[in-house]
Parts: structure tokens; sequence; C-alpha cells
């Protein structure tokens, strides 16, 4: 092994968040190298047409995510079942690469609403400390709305996020969402244009009382000039965006809004092909000393660092503080330990809408976040007394595409394969609008993240291991909002409504979503926290885990605009405060 | 992944000649002028083959939804040049959408004259149009104009084939407000990036595309 010259900062991940911290240390005169296991990829060449619209070599061989030949994960339902290795990405699909999961993003940018934060509160306070399910474990973030608020629009004006503000500080806005938490100011670009089916969906959301609104879209609506000065333009529509890369700068992802200034920088050294084995801890235990990893030709490194951010994916972050004893892990039979505990998903359910020939959907012309959506149905906007549940979904018509090999939305009883089934694809294919219906999830005593027992990786080190299967809760809510969405779908004059409301069990062989959060969550109680609200750990304070692992449990929005706002709250603590007086920025 | 030049100017020309061809197989030779369409004729051609020495566009094969698109640009004003605002603001809707399908179905020969373009600029126009620039943040051509600027009909015309000084004028058009036809500015956040040489270089490469295999 050979031990490399000390830095100030190593970040683990070279995705959104990692681009973000480094870029901010950087720039503050820190000497920073980021380690990426993936390769470097960019616009051009790597992201051109039309190789980049290859069907079957991105959505079916998930080419962009992290590969699982090497590195995959284990899963079963229920703690008394023996996981075994997923195989194949379906159900969620982490990415690898220069840029990180955000290359393949949709771009639905939303932020989470003030009582999301404070939710355990909130909802003892409205409903009664006996409405949960003694089996939830929701607890709040020890953050605040309104102290997230200037990060979360700095994110948005980082991305260029096309949207209309509904509530600007405090005042209704029409044409927005009116249940948001007041923004400071609006957008920084006008929303996309709307979908047929989006003006379908407003139109009957409107009529049954709803609110419709635009889908903040990452996709922008017009050529932008960030913060950091660098151009992006309009989106085309195309229909690849979730699964791809964007070839025209039009999407907002490391490469289009970062990642040029930071290489720039002389501070900061990009190393990819580096797998971070683990974080090196002094004889204490409560100091971290630097990374150790493998380069792509199998040489090890120890790079050592006065501080040390992991930023992978969410899974990835809960599983490189067990690689290296760093806080307890959490066992579930006794309740105790933290690393691990409260992983949660989302719970996706959905809605088709099948119509006659007249009505013309064009499937295909799609960003993946040009929607028409309500929250009416999302977080607590409406009275849960009875219901039994907490949570909700936004509902929307959420055309992200009509690709050939995976779009064929056919009726129930259609035949899956063969002669009877080409023609139900022909003749569904432009006259049927999809909702998604996208649901919160709750943390639970019984899901939660640990290492494998059995299964290793490429380099020997033992696998993440998710025990997950879907909560009562969040089953009744998805049984509730989905009968509110078919009720929209009826009312835009579909001549059949086939509600889907999420099921159990969970199943990895089913795509979902990728909003894995949780398992290093954040909070105010070292006893039900890995780190503090800071994204610091309790346990090892010159390491800061940033990521969606930091949620206490998933709202009913896509969690990446929160994730950016979390980035920018957690770097200004670190760069104005840990950096100058390195230690715990909260006491234990 | 990706293809040689050979065979994808090939495929490109092949795509062309489909495209073209109208559906009940007449070949174009046949196909009776429309009256509206005798004043374009004087200066595109009468088989819309353009005019290379005048930078006037060769129409033939072109989209037809694209052609009738400029027609009404020229005519609101969002595209602008004195003899082609004229003739569009003549023409009724029915004749834009008349004379835009004619000539979209015309098969004319196109005019194979070797490039005076040097080795190193055609490739550098090549460079641009199949794979864009990381340096000055452009996207490549035939991400919307389709393989080797074959053109995509009705959303974006093709380039291949097209003179060189027509689609050079084009371009810059985009850049001195002459033309505003460009939802979301796709073209002018191009075009902005290139500089004199590029928009030379692209130009030319695509007017040497031109092939009647």
């Amino acid at each position: 092994m050979q031990r490399l010259k000390a830095v100030d900062v190593v970040v683990i991940g070279v995705g959104m968040v990692g681009s973000i911290v480094a870029k901010e240390l950087a720039t503050a005169g820190y000497r920073v190298v980021g380690l990426e296991r993936g390769q470097p990829r960019f616009t051009v060449p790597e992201f051109q047409g039309p190789a980049i619209h290859d069907e079957l070599r991105f959505d079916i061989r998930k080419a962009l995510m992290q590969d699982n030949t090497r590195e995959p994960m284990t899963f079963r339902n229920h703690a008394s079942e023996t996981a075994l290795p997923i195989r194949r990405w379906e159900s969620f699909l982490p990415g690898t690469g220069l840029g990180g999961s955000m290359v393949h993003w949709n771009g639905q940018t939303y932020r989470f609403q003030a009582n999301d934060f404070e939710l355990a509160t909130w909802t003892r306070a409205r409903y009664g400390r006996n409405f949960l399910d003694p089996e939830v474990t929701i607890q709040d973030w020890g953050v605040t709305y309104d102290e997230l608020e200037p990060h979360y629009d700095r994110f948005e004006y980082l991305l260029g996020t096309s949207g209309k503000a509904g509530n600007l500080r405090g005042k209704i806005q029409p044409g927005g969402d009116p249940h948001e938490s007041p923004r400071s100011r609006e957008y920084p670009t006008p929303p996309q244009k709307e979908h047929f089916s989006g003006a379908m969906f407003r139109k009957a959301a409107t009529n049954l009382g709803y609110h419709a609104f635009p889908q903040p879209s990452s996709n922008l609506s017009q050529p932008y000039t960030n913060t950091e000065g660098i151009k992006l333009n309009a989106c085309v529509f195309c229909g690849f965006c979730e699964r791809y890369a964007c070839e025209h700068f039009a999407k907002s992802v490391p490469q289009t809004i970062i990642l040029p200034v930071l290489l720039a920088n002389a501070n900061f050294e990009l190393r990819t092909g580096c797998q971070v084995q683990r974080i090196n801890l002094d004889s204490t235990k409560k100091q971290a000393t630097g990374v150790t990893y493998i380069d792509a030709a199998g040489n090890e490194f120890e790079q050592p660092a006065a501080l040390v951010i992991t930023a992978t994916f969410a899974l990835n972050n809960v599983r490189m503080l067990l690689l290296s004893g760093i806080g307890k892990p959490y066992e579930p039979g006794t309740g105790k330990g933290v690393v691990g505990r409260n992983y949660a998903y989302q719970t996706m359910s959905s809605v088709a809408s099948f119509f006659d020939d007249d009505v013309i959907v064009n499937p295909f012309m799609a960003s993946g976040a040009s929607g028409t959506l309500i929250n009416d149905f999302a977080g607590d906007n409406f009275d849960h007394s009875g219901l039994g549940f907490v949570g909700g979904s936004f509902i929307g018509a959420v055309n992200t595409n009509g690709r050939p090999i995976q779009y064929h939305p056919v009726p129930p009883g259609t035949p899956a394969w063969g002669k009877d089934w080409k023609r139900a694809v022909m003749k569904h294919y432009n006259h049927t609008v999809m909702f998604s219906v996208h649901g919160s999830s709750v943390s639970t005593r019984r899901n939660y993240l640990d290492l494998d027992p059995t299964y290793r990786d490429a380099w020997g080190q033992p696998l993440l291991r998710m025990t997950f299967d879907f909560p009562q809760n969040d089953l009744k809510m998805a049984d509730f909002v989905t009968g509110k969405a078919v009720e929209i779908g009826k009312a835009m004059g579909a001549k059949q409504v086939v509600g889907a409301p999420r099921k159990a069990p969970y199943t990895t062989t089913q795509y979902q979503t990728t909003h894995n959060t949780g398992g290093a969550v954040m909070g105010g109680d070292p006893q039900t926290s890995v780190v503090n609200r800071y994204l610091q750990s309790w346990d090892v304070p010159n390491v800061f885990v940033i990521g969606a692992s930091a949620y206490p449990q998933n709202a009913s929005w896509n969690p990446t605009g929160t994730l950016g706002a979390l980035t920018y709250w957690s770097i200004d603590a670190i760069k104005n405060r840990y950096m100058r007086n390195p230690g715990r920025l909260v006491s234990a | 992944m990706r293809f040689g030049p050979g065979p994808r100017i090939a495929v490109a020309a092949l795509l062309r000649v489909c495209l073209v061809l109208p559906a009940d197989g007449s070949i174009a030779a046949e196909t009776p002028t429309p009256p509206a369409a005798a004043a374009c004729r004087d200066c595109h051609g009468a088989g819309g083959e353009g005019n290379a020495a005048g930078g006037i566009p060769r129409l033939a094969g072109q989209s037809a939804g694209y052609l009738e698109q400029e027609l009404v640009d020229y005519s609101s004003g969002n595209r602008t040049n004195p003899i082609m605002q004229k003739f569009a603001k003549a023409l009724s809707e029915r004749d834009r959408k008349t004379v835009s399908e004619y000539f979209a179905s015309l098969a004319t020969p196109y005019d194979v004259a070797r490039s005076t373009a040097n080795a190193a600029e055609l490739s550098r126009g090549r460079e641009l149009a199949q794979q864009g620039s990381e340096a000055k943040r452009v996207q490549a051509c035939d991400n919307c104009h389709g393989p080797d600027g074959a053109g995509v009909p009705h959303a974006a015309p093709f380039l291949a084939g097209q003179y060189s000084g027509y689609v050079a004028s084009a371009l810059h058009s985009f850049l001195n407000g002459s033309r505003k036809n460009d939802p979301g500015q796709l073209m002018t956040s191009v075009v902005e990036r290139l500089d004199d040489a590029d928009i030379a270089a692209v130009a030319d490469y695509f007017s040497s595309l031109a092939s009647n295999d």
C-alpha cells in the first residue's frame, strides 16, 4: 500500500453532492481530492446521440448504473429470510461515474413542506399520541424548513429549475402550488410547456376542486446562465431523461452546472476509477485519518486527510460507515444502534386512463419533469383523522417518455405476448394517460440496512444487505390516494381507468423509483441518529455524511431538491464553522 | 459505437431517397407543378435544386412541415428576408401547404460538385456535426438534424447536401436577429458559441455530403 501526501479534504463520490462540496471547499482555498469509483464522462462526447438513445443499452441493461457484477447489494423482505444478491437492477437504479446518479435523473425538483421536517412532533400535535402504528419510527429532522429555505433557493438557482411559485413569502400565487411552504423568490425559469395529457389532467383536477400546477423541472424551459456562470440550453422534449444522460446541455447535472468550474480549480484533484474501501480511524476510533482506496489497476493507496466527506449514493453512504466501523450498527431485535436504522423508500402507485382513438397523447414527446400535478393529497395537506396512516402522495400526469421497448400501456386482461398483445399496444400507445401517484414512505423498526454475512464484492468487502417490506401505514396510504387519482382519470373522460395501488410484498424485480433514503439519519439525539443537524457524524466529528441517507423518513416528493438544500446547509456549516475550529458542531 | 463516414453517408442518402418518394410510387418528374410554386422556381430552380452561388437553398426533398413553417414565419416576420417575406405574404394558407408538399415530393438530383474546403476544415465540420464540442459546450448538430444531417421531418430540416453559403448565412441569421423562429432559442444558443471558422466548417461539411448514390 502506498501512503499519499495528506490533503485537507477527501470527498468520496463525485456526483451531485461531491461536486458541490468540493467546489465550495476548493474555492475557499482548501486542498481537496475527489475519489470517484466510476469513469470520467462529459456531455461531449459521452452523452451525444445517437448512441445515448440506445434503449437496450441504457434502459434494459442499465449502462449508467453501479456495476452489480462487481458490487451488488443483497435483499430480503424480512429478517427471518436469507438475503440474496440483486444481480440486475430493476426496482431502483444507483448510478456510478462522474456526476453520479444525477446524470440519469428526470430533473423533478421539489421542496419538502415545513411539517415534513417536524413530522413526528406535527403528527402527535394534530392527531394525538396514539395515532401512529407502534412499528412506525418517524422522527423530526433536527433542521427546519425556514433554516433550509435559503439553501433550497441556492440549489434551484444553481440548477435553473423551471417552475411556478405557489407561495411567495406567504402570499399564494395563482398557477403555482398553494400547498408549498413559502419561498423567498420565483423559480429561476418559467415552467416547461404543458403536455396534452397534463392539460386534460389540469382541467379535470380543477373541476374536482383541486389545485393543479406545473411540475418543477430541471430540464430547462429556456436558456439559463447559472450561479456558477455556466450556460444551459432549453430542453427539446426528446423523451430520454431517466436512465439516460442529456446530449443537449439542457438537463441540470454536475457536468452542466458545476463540474466545469470545479475541474478548473487548481485546489481540486479528481481521481476516477478509485474504489474507496474504508474511512480510516485512529486508535481512539474518534478521529478519521483519511481513506484507503484501490485504483483501476488494483493498486492500494492510503489518502490521509484532515476531513472526510462521504457523498456517495444514499445506500453506499450507509455501507461506507458500516465498513469503516463508524457509529453503532442498528439491531432490529433490540431497536438499539443507529447505522442502517430508518431505511425508507417511496411508495409508488399508478393509474392508467385509456381513451378512444380521437384523444392523441403523443407520449414520446416528453421531458423527465414536464407533468401537471396536484398536492392536495400529498403530505399532511388533507385531514388524516380516522384514516389510520400518515403521509400522502402527489398525483400527476407525469409523462416522461414513450420509448419503444419499455412503454406500452395495455388494459388488464391483455395477453402478455403474441398477436393480441401487439394489437393492444398499437391501439393504446398513443391514447393512454399515465398518472404517477408518488407516495411518502415511513420508517419502521423492521426495515433497515446492514452488512451481508455471506456475500462480498469484487474487492472482498461485505455487501450491503437491505431488509425491507412496505409498512401497513404506506399500503393504506397508497390505497386511499390511488382511489382519488382514479376519480381524476374518470373526470378526464377516459373510457377505462385502471388504478394500481402499491401492494406488498416489495420486490426488487420491478422498477419503482431510485428514491432510497435513510440509514444514516440526521437528528438531535445520538440515540436515534447517525449524524447531527449539520450531517456531521456524532461518533467521528471529522466525517460528514451527506446524502438522502440523512432523511429520517421519506416525504411525498422526489428527494433531490431537499438533498441539494441539505448539501448547501451542511457545506456552509463546514466552511464557516468547522474548518475554522474543527470539532463537534453540536454537543452530544 | 460510432460509424465510419462511408456507410453513414450511404444510409443517409438512402433515407433521403425513401423520404422523398411519393406514396403512390410515381416518379418526381411527373408531379405537376402547382401554380403557386411557379414563383418559387425562378430562384429555387425548376426542380427545387436551389442555387449554390446565389446562396439559395435546395428545397427538393425538404420536409413539408418545415417548409410550411418557414413560410408562416416569413409571413409573420419571425424570419426576415425582403424577397421571401414578400412572396410568403402573397401566398394563402392553402398555397403555403401546397407548395411545401410539392417541393418536399421532388427527388431532384443533387449537385455533387466537389467541395473546395480543405480536409482539416471538413474534419472540424464533421466533428461538430457528429460529436459537438465540450470545450465550446456545443452539442452535435446530428442530435436534432438526424444522422449525417439527414433531417427529422417537420422538426428539423435536412442539412446534408444543402449549400454551404446558405447554411452559413442561416446560422448567422440566428445571431443577427433576422431569424427568431427557434423556440427555446435552440439554434441561437448553439450558434452564439461557434466562431466564424466553426460556422464555415460545419456548413462546408454538410454541403459536402451531397450525394446521388
